[in-house]
């Protein structure tokens, strides 16, 4: 085959061959969220023929409000998990990269070599030292896990970035009579605003998506995030498929926005994070 | 003295500093300035470690503290319904591998990890270079292989049960094809565990389209069109020009796919909570999280997820060290 027609309509075709069949389970979610149960049941294929919301409004007006309530718990947690991880990270990326003592370069390999934990490993003592703490089934809990979990990939992205700005600087600023931390804030950490805007999305869309920590940290009394309601209702209403497909686009498109404006960042962020270390 | 820099320079700490010197004593006053540009330099400043503790607070509270409870624990009989607990050594661990439940749920993490691994790795990069054109259709095509990058592992999960449950839209189509028995995707125990693998792989697949576009954009294209002006066949200029490019792409692939499979358990939750029958797609993970909340074998869990954590460790490093020196090799 010469590189001719392999550019061509060919190569356009198969492309397209490939891609449809990908992404042939997403359609099938979409194409069935609106329409009425006995229709998903005989064509689950087609688009929706009848087209309904009242796969949407059943998840919706739930009198348990599963779904609201997950929403706010989710919003909150990664709203304040991503802020606070990102803050943290990158203030201890600075100091790791800007102090070079034994000490540092010691912490920094504690820290990098927190990217291999797995949750599974750590979950049980978690639970004990959240206990401890008395933040066992609380936001607040939830969030700081969250934070450690993602603190050391938000601190090998600044890392990358902080190497990088000239030490003089902020050796003006400080000359200027700025103190470390306004130096910080209005000198350093606007120059790192793009590792920011990945660790950010990172963060999110991890955060948003996480199923075992909320599922043991907030535990069944204290309501859920929209993932782990998601597995509370299908484990209620298996036949249900139009209530769970609903659940599942409405669970999605919060994330799925930021997304699109992160998405950039996003590619950056798995490149650059993987490539500096 | 020697090596110091700037010394004709006032610097910063000289001038302030309220962190420079807490921990050394106050050098002379003449010799002051060029002993704080060589601290502020080379180290030694506590400046902003401040702002490293609260990060580091949280993360040795809630990761290094947890993981060395763990390995601790995984010293002991502790038991959540018994009291007493005392220390046994490493008794745990040898009754972890005379476990047939524990050397099922290995081989069945070790099967699954290299399916996740190998699959939307080969797959990802020749959709990929498919995909490498420009044009609308090609970019709108791009974005496809991103959405499920944004999918949490249950909607996905959820997703695929609905299609590969016994009564499926898979099934259901095999049955119109003239199947009279299609397989059982999720209930067959021969199959399951193939069934959640090829899940994963489909999920992981989007990531490694994506990274392996980026990589891809890498490639200077003068490279690729020297190489096609002296006659050098497509393979030829893959094989010379863009796999060495795409090293670090593959290394990245290569290692998330692999923690990727060693961490596998919402799958397992969502889709056969290890089932069907006794530990058939059970996973380290899975099972390190199962034995370690029904509270009765903590210690046993623990010597779980000790094991769990030094073989992702381990293979990581392994991994990263081959891959990156091939890397370095170009």
């Amino acid at each position: 085959m010469t590189t001719q027609t392999w550019t061509g309509p060919v190569r356009t075709l198969t492309a397209l061959t490939v891609t449809a069949v990908f992404i042939l389970p997403v359609y099938l979610v979409l194409a069935n969220t609106f329409k009425p149960g006995t229709e998903i049941f005989a064509h689950p294929g087609t688009l929706p023929l009848h087209p309904t919301l009242d796969n949407i409004r059943n998840v919706t007006g739930r009198t348990d409000h599963l779904f609201w309530a997950g929403l706010l718990n989710s919003v909150q947690v990664t709203a304040l998990s991503v802020v606070f991880s990102t803050m943290l990270s990158a203030m201890l990326a600075h100091y790791l990269v800007r102090t070079k003592t034994r000490g540092a370069r010691f912490i920094a390999v504690l820290i990098l070599a927190g990217l291999m934990i797995p949750s599974a490993v750590t979950l049980q003592p978690i639970t004990e030292v959240l206990g401890q703490l008395h933040l066992m089934g609380t936001v607040l809990g939830l969030v700081l896990v969250n934070v450690a979990a993602n603190l050391p990939f938000g601190a090998l992205l600044f890392m990358g970035f902080i190497k990088n700005i000239p030490l003089d600087l902020e050796e003006a600023a400080a000359l200027d009579g700025a103190g470390p931390l306004r130096t910080f804030w209005s000198i350093v950490f606007p120059l790192l605003r793009p590792a920011a805007a990945s660790v950010l999305i990172f963060a999110a869309v991890s955060v948003w998506n996480d199923f075992i920590t909320p599922l043991i940290v907030l535990g069944p009394a204290n309501g859920s995030t929209v993932t782990v309601g998601m597995y509370r209702q299908i484990s209620e209403h298996v036949s249900d498929f139009g209530a769970v497909f609903a659940f599942m686009v409405l669970s999605t498109i919060p994330i799925l926005i930021l997304f699109l404006f992160f998405q950039r960042y996003f590619v950056k962020g798995l490149l650059g994070g993987a490539t500096k270390g | 003295m020697q090596g110091v820099k700037n010394h004709d320079r006032p610097t910063a700490a000289g001038l302030r500093g309220p962190f420079g010197s807490v921990k050394r004593a106050r050098p002379p006053i003449g010799a002051s300035r060029p002993v704080a540009a060589k601290r502020r330099r080379e180290g030694g400043t506590y400046r902003f470690l401040v702002f490293a503790l609260p990060g580091m607070a949280v993360y040795v509270g809630l990761v290094l503290v947890p993981m060395v409870m763990a390995i601790g624990t995984s010293t002991t009989d502790r038991n959540g319904f018994r009291p007493a607990t005392h220390f046994v050594g490493l008794r745990n661990y040898g009754d972890l591998f005379s476990d047939p439940a524990y050397l099922l749920t290995l081989r069945n993490t070790l099967i699954l990890t290299a399916i996740v691994t190998i699959v939307p790795n080969v797959l990802g990069l020749a959709i990929a270079q498919l995909l490498d054109r420009r044009g609308w259709a090609f970019n709108a095509m791009r974005a496809v292989f991103f959405v499920p990058v944004v999918l949490s592992s249950v909607v996905v999960s959820v997703i695929w049960e609905t299609i590969i449950t016994d009564d499926g839209l898979l099934n259901r189509v095999l049955r119109g094809l003239g199947v009279a028995h299609p397989p059982g995707w999720l209930s067959d125990p021969g199959i399951a565990l193939y069934s959640v693998a090829s899940i994963m792989c489909w999920q992981m697949l989007g990531l490694c389209v994506v990274i392996y576009l980026a990589g891809l954009q890498g490639v200077p294209q003068e490279l690729m069109e020297a190489a096609a002006i002296d006659g050098a066949s497509p393979v030829a200029r893959f094989r010379a020009v863009t796999w060495p490019m795409i090293a670090p792409a593959v290394t990245i692939c290569t290692v998330l796919l692999m923690i990727g499979g060693f961490k596998a358990y919402d799958q397992v939750k969502v889709m056969t909570n290890g089932g069907p029958g006794i530990g058939t797609t059970t996973t380290l993970a899975f099972d390190v999280v199962v034995t370690g909340i029904d509270g009765a074998h903590i210690g046993y869990g623990a010597a779980k997820a000790t094991l769990l954590l030094v073989l992702i460790a381990a293979v990581s490093f392994a991994a990263l060290r081959l891959l990156r020196r091939r890397e370095v090799e170009l």
